[in-house]
């Protein structure tokens, strides 16, 4: 009976413990009832009194996983490559984009980081070259040793991630979900979780929106036509030239396009022609409907029609075509036109005059007139200086406003502004404005990023796998529990009583250490409940196999404890072992797997071990009882 | 009340027709996964997966040939049980195309939308694997697998001697391949989905720590009674070790295999291919205890010289 005081001691302190981690849990499961049971008044009023106090509660809870209470899971990452490309900015070369391009391949074949990629690549073209060539900052000048410059990029990479969750984050907090969780994952992953969440487009929108906001000229009209002309011979099977000769007489007519553009003939006439002559083919006009002459717009596209009209113009000998320094940019809003949804496609300047940088306010409003949502933003002193002397140089013509390539509106400068005021309108919805709002106040994203992996689960989802888990959980405990008095009797119900004892250590080492309960963590729980019988039937038998040596129920107690420990430690550790590789590689719900399984199994050994034999040796020793093993 | 009460079944001895019954489900399991392969989940491949509620009961076949006209590729559509009248009314989408989340979200409720006016669609749930986090979480995986072996490989070893480690990790493999073989066999044709995902995976390594505990307990005894019965043939040391452990073996078996149905029953459709592996692996698991991993130790001890005279016949 001699250490059985420090082992009750023991019992008593670990179960007051997970009592003290459980204990707000069951607090907000009956407020939670309350908050039920309350009128939406009632309700709103009760939640004011007690904020701080149901706060806490929530907070010390134990954490339901999204796929339990609904929500979304998101992991994203930052575009690497994107962000060397600005880091490089005017300095790279071809070398660096083949060198780049190489780079990103291997990082994503073998799974290694991209920047060592790079500078290995790099490195192994030309062991002497010098990559402080591509990349100049207050640390890094032209004698800086390639070692350097590595570090140095490192170092703007963890930046780049850094500022990267403090703009998500402001974009979160804008959006307002209930206790977010935004972590870094690796060396370039953000991993993003609201619960209750119930709009994913919206938040795939607002996540990924780099709100790159600028302010471009548009190409000139009269040459943007003859370009469109040039490109639909280009695509014209039958009666086109052929296209060398074309390719030449581009080439000559670049100086005077304005007077060609005024000879040349109409598109719509073209067009006309073409639908006249059915033999003659054109790939580009059955996707396109040109524009006419003296507008900025290349064209319309349907909406069905956006991906082999991108393809068609991606033909390099086409983007040749194009005016010098133009590009096609969709504009945001389709006109509808019979029935259908049509693009146009607008032709901008690649260089912005101004970017989002110089907001410093933005604000959600609807114009006066036509009551659509529009977005009013301020500039700071040096973006309205920019923008006077912008509008001022362009009176007549138009300015392109883009947010992330896309063409949101692009008026016709009627005066100069000065001031700094601008406004983003051709807005859908008073939502669609809020969400740039936010986008533009939470700061810009360092680079792009992309969602690599998303889950969502809808809230009605969610309860029908709480309800799943937990009947898996009471039937599973049933059963066995019944299995265990049946088969060892009153020895039976003591491991049913260890086992009840052990779900308890479980939960409050969960919510001791702050572990999300997710469904694959209940049937972690489930799987232990099998399992944590395991100890005590070891046990019981090698109790068994001393009593039919004959020996007192005092000795084979004794012998039976004795001698199943090893066995009972070795078959533990191994399943540990496969815990903690689980949680180290798992993601998500596989985590919570493997942290239920360690907990279970530290839960287990400690409740049949330590629970079991106090009981054992109160009656048999203490009340000179008896205890039946079956 | 006792199952196996002084068991004295000759195990050893029946090891040879084990062994032809090991030999021709590893034949099977290996055929299957050479010849039908395995079905990875988006989790390893990439993808989409889509859960929609409606309000009527929509056929998956004359769905998915819907869907098929909007992408290019056929997508896989099953009726998902866990929601909407009891599966009734709910479907699974799972395709590997790419492009935008919202876009081809927008597109399924649409081409639904157009053929059935009245269904309302809804989108409960969704699982999005870009191509190169699914090959992230493949090389995670692999490594997960690979580094269990070892680790378990040289705490066998460690704490016991190099056969028993030997025979414990055969033991393993054959769970694992039988295992796969067997997802690879019924895949298509058991009514839930039974592609490898990181669940299955998780189910995998416990199998692993599951069949592992069930050797050692065993291979605890073997090592027990050999100090014991010095003078004994090992044959039959071994085969006293393993009867006397039956009775554990099967109450251990019997409460995980209860609990793990108690999962394949009521834990719904995210659990049902993570538990029906475990289902499979818990009787292979130990099966393979009493039949390979302990014949493989019998017959390393036989064929090494060093062992004691007397135990060997």
């Amino acid at each position: 009976m001699q250490g059985n005081g420090f082992k009750v001691g023991a019992v008593v302190f670990f179960l007051a413990l997970s009592a003290w981690y459980l204990f707000p849990s069951l607090q907000g499961l009956s407020l939670y009832d309350r908050l039920e049971d309350m009128e939406p008044e009632e309700r709103v009023d009760y939640e004011r009194e007690n904020y701080a106090r149901i706060e806490t509660i929530k907070e010390r809870s134990l954490n339901l996983g999204l796929d339990l209470q609904g929500g979304m899971h998101t992991t994203m990452e930052v575009g690497l490559r994107e962000l060397l490309f600005q880091l490089a900015g005017d300095r790279r070369d071809d070398l660096f984009d083949q060198v780049l391009a190489a780079a990103n391949m291997r990082s994503q074949e073998e799974g290694i980081s991209l920047i060592d990629a790079f500078v290995e690549e790099f490195e192994s073209r030309d062991p002497e070259a010098s990559l402080s060539r591509y990349f100049r900052s207050e640390e890094i000048t032209r004698r800086s040793s390639n070692t350097e410059v590595t570090d140095y990029l490192r170092a703007q990479v963890t930046d780049a991630i850094g500022r990267a969750m403090q703009v998500i984050r402001n974009r979160v907090d804008r959006y307002g979900v209930t206790e977010p969780s935004i972590q870094t994952q690796g060396n370039r992953r953000i991993v993003v979780e609201l619960p209750g969440v119930d709009d994913p487009e919206r938040v795939r929108r607002l996540l990924k929106g780099t709100a790159r906001l600028e302010f471009r000229l548009m190409a000139d009209p009269g040459e943007l036509n003859s370009s469109l002309q040039r490109i639909i011979n280009y695509y014209e099977v039958d009666i086109a030239a052929p296209a060398d000769t074309m390719t030449e007489a581009s080439e000559e007519e670049d100086d005077d396009v304005t007077e060609e553009a005024d000879t040349s003939f109409d598109v719509s006439e073209l067009l006309a022609d073409t639908q006249d002559l059915e033999d003659v083919s054109n790939s580009l006009l059955d996707v396109l409907i040109p524009a006419g002459q003296g507008s900025v717009v290349f064209g319309e596209v349907s909406v069905q029609d956006t991906a082999s009209f991108n393809a068609l113009m991606a033909d390099p000998e086409v983007q040749a075509m194009l005016p010098r320094d133009i590009e096609l940019l969709y504009d945001a809003n389709p006109s509808t036109t019979v029935g259908a949804e049509y693009y146009p496609v607008l032709a901008v300047n690649v260089n912005s005059e101004l970017t989002g940088d110089v907001i410093t306010d933005a604000r959600s409003d609807f114009d006066q007139t036509t009551n659509q949502p529009l977005v009013d933003m301020e500039m700071n002193s040096e973006g309205a200086r920019i923008w006077s002397r912008l509008t001022g140089a362009n009176v007549g013509k138009n300015i392109a406003i883009v947010l992330d390539n896309v063409v949101y509106s692009y008026p016709t400068v009627i005066g100069q502004i000065s001031g700094g005021r601008s406004q983003i309108t051709g807005l859908e919805s008073q939502e669609e404005s809020d969400d740039i709002v936010t986008v533009l106040k939470s700061g810009a994203l360092p680079a792009p990023v992309e969602i690599v992996e998303e889950r969502t689960v809808g809230p009605s989802l969610g309860v029908v796998a709480r309800q799943s888990g937990l009947t898996s959980l009471l039937v599973g405990l049933t059963i066995v529990a019944l299995f265990m008095i049946f088969y060892y009797r009153a020895a039976g119900m003591v491991a049913d009583l260890a086992l009840i004892i052990n779900i308890i250590f479980i939960l409050g080492i969960l919510a001791g250490f702050n572990a999300t309960l997710t469904l694959p963590g209940i049937a972690g729980i489930v799987l232990t409940i099998g399992m944590a019988v395991d100890a005590n039937v070891l046990i019981f038998e090698r109790v068994r196999e001393e009593q039919a040596t004959g020996k007192t129920l005092k000795a084979s107690v004794d012998g039976g404890y004795g001698k199943a420990l090893s066995a009972i430690v070795d078959a533990n550790i191994t399943t540990f072992f496969v815990g903690i590789i689980l949680y180290s590689f798992g993601i998500g719900p596989i985590q919570g797997f493997a942290v239920t399984l360690m907990a279970g199994i530290l839960a287990s050994l400690f409740s049949a071990i330590v629970f079991t034999r106090i009981i054992f040796d109160y009656v048999v020793i203490g009340r000179r009882g008896s205890v039946s093993f079956g | 009340m006792r199952i196996f009460e002084n068991a004295d079944f000759n195990l050893v001895e029946g090891r040879r027709r084990a062994y032809i019954l090991s030999g021709v489900l590893l034949i099977l399991s290996v055929g299957a996964i050479v010849t039908r392969g395995l079905e990875l989940g988006i989790d390893f491949r990439g993808g989409m997966e889509f859960v929609v509620e409606s309000n009527q009961f929509l056929e998956p076949t004359e769905i998915r040939t819907i869907l098929t006209s909007t992408f290019e590729t056929a997508p896989e559509v099953k009726t998902y049980s866990d929601v909407g009248a009891g599966g009734q009314n709910a479907l699974l989408i799972r395709t590997v195309s790419e492009g935008e989340t919202t876009e081809i979200q927008l597109s399924i409720v649409q081409a639904i939308v157009d053929a059935f006016p009245e269904s309302n669609p809804r989108v409960i749930k969704t699982d999005v694997v870009g191509p190169r986090f699914a090959e992230d979480l493949k090389r995670g995986s692999l490594y997960a697998v690979l580094g269990s072996l070892l680790v378990i490989f040289l705490y066998v070893m460690l704490r016991f001697e190099w056969r028993f480690g030997l025979g414990a990790v055969a033991a393993l493999f054959h769970d694992v391949l039988i295992t796969l073989g067997i997802f690879s066999l019924l895949q298509g044709i058991l009514p839930f989905s039974l592609q490898i995902d990181q669940a299955i995976i998780a189910a995998f390594l416990t199998i692993v720590g599951y069949s592992l505990n069930d050797t050692v307990v065993i291979f605890d005894r073997i090592r027990e009674y050999t100090n014991l019965f010095k003078t004994e043939p090992y044959k039959i040391v071994v085969n006293r070790s393993v009867n006397t452990t039956l009775s554990r073996t099967f109450v251990t078996s019997g409460t995980t295999l209860l609990v793990v149905a108690t999962l394949f029953t009521f834990g719904g459709e995210v659990l049902r291919g993570f538990s029906f592996a475990l289902i499979i692996g818990i009787i292979i698991g130990t099966y393979s205890s009493i039949f390979v991993a302990t014949p493989v130790v019998v017959e390393l001890h036989n064929r090494s010289g060093s062992v004691n005279k007397a135990a060997r016949r």
